[in-house]
């Protein structure tokens, strides 16, 4: 846990769902984890959590269909020290039960990426998406 | 990313650069798996690496893999901070 403590902020971005997107998500990321003045070393594995659940959306909620129109949205919070990182998307409902990582026999581009999220973030949490979205996933992290 | 390939006799040095993402996966693993399947000794150089996520890693298994199946070497000779960062992680699940 940080000793620091960092402001309270709120920012959101729209991404086109396809893996070309991925780069504009941890950019996004970078920018606003540069404002909220978190450490180096946090940064980057707060960059790669959420990037790799940007990943998901696209390879599983999406089954890497990029489409010119579909979009997912990320929304960094922080507030009182506690950072929130939700993504909305319209995709295939994602069934929590089913989300887990891969065993090692059977890994592939992706397979890890469920394991770095549990592994840096303090909870992962599928709630339920209001419309107009369908999935919405939020990850935690007390700075 | 970008890469380039050193020849030397039977031995083949990677070197990649930039940022290994899902979108550039296949072109690491359209670069290196080839190299191993046709029996090259195949040497990794990620000190130009800025970033790797898990698509990334799974090109290195993947790799390793292939080199045990073709009886064959791979090995990562030079790693950067954030490639160094993700193969810690990784080891706890591996």
């Amino acid at each position: 846990m940080s000793e620091t403590a960092h402001q309270d902020h709120i920012e959101k971005k729209a991404f086109l769902v396809n893996s070309s997107s991925l780069k504009e998500v941890r950019n996004f990321c970078r920018d606003v984890f540069e404002k909220l003045q978190i450490q180096e070393d946090l940064k980057d594995e707060l960059v790669l959590a959420i990037a790799e659940a940007a990943q998901n959306i696209v390879k599983h909620a999406f089954k890497n269909a990029a489409s010119p129109t579909e979009l997912m949205v990320v929304q960094i919070s922080c507030e009182n020290n506690k950072l929130q990182i939700a993504f909305y998307d319209r995709g295939t409902p994602v069934d929590p039960k089913k989300v887990k990582h891969r065993e090692i026999d059977n890994v592939k581009p992706g397979g890890l990426g469920t394991f770095f999220i549990q592994e840096i973030m303090d909870a992962v949490e599928f709630k339920d998406g209001k419309k107009p979205w369908i999935n919405h996933l939020v990850l935690t992290k007390q700075l | 990313m970008t890469y380039k390939v050193e020849e030397i006799d039977n031995k083949r040095i990677i070197h990649l650069d930039g940022e290994i993402d899902m979108e550039v996966a296949d072109k690491a693993r359209n670069t290196i798996l080839p190299l191993i399947e046709a029996g090259h000794e195949v040497q990794l150089n990620l000190s130009k690496v800025e970033y790797m996520d898990s698509s990334g890693i799974s090109v290195l298994i993947e790799s390793k893999k292939l080199s045990e199946q073709k009886n064959t070497k791979f090995e990562l000779i030079e790693v950067s901070k954030p490639v160094e960062k993700v193969l810690a992680m990784a080891r706890k699940f591996l």
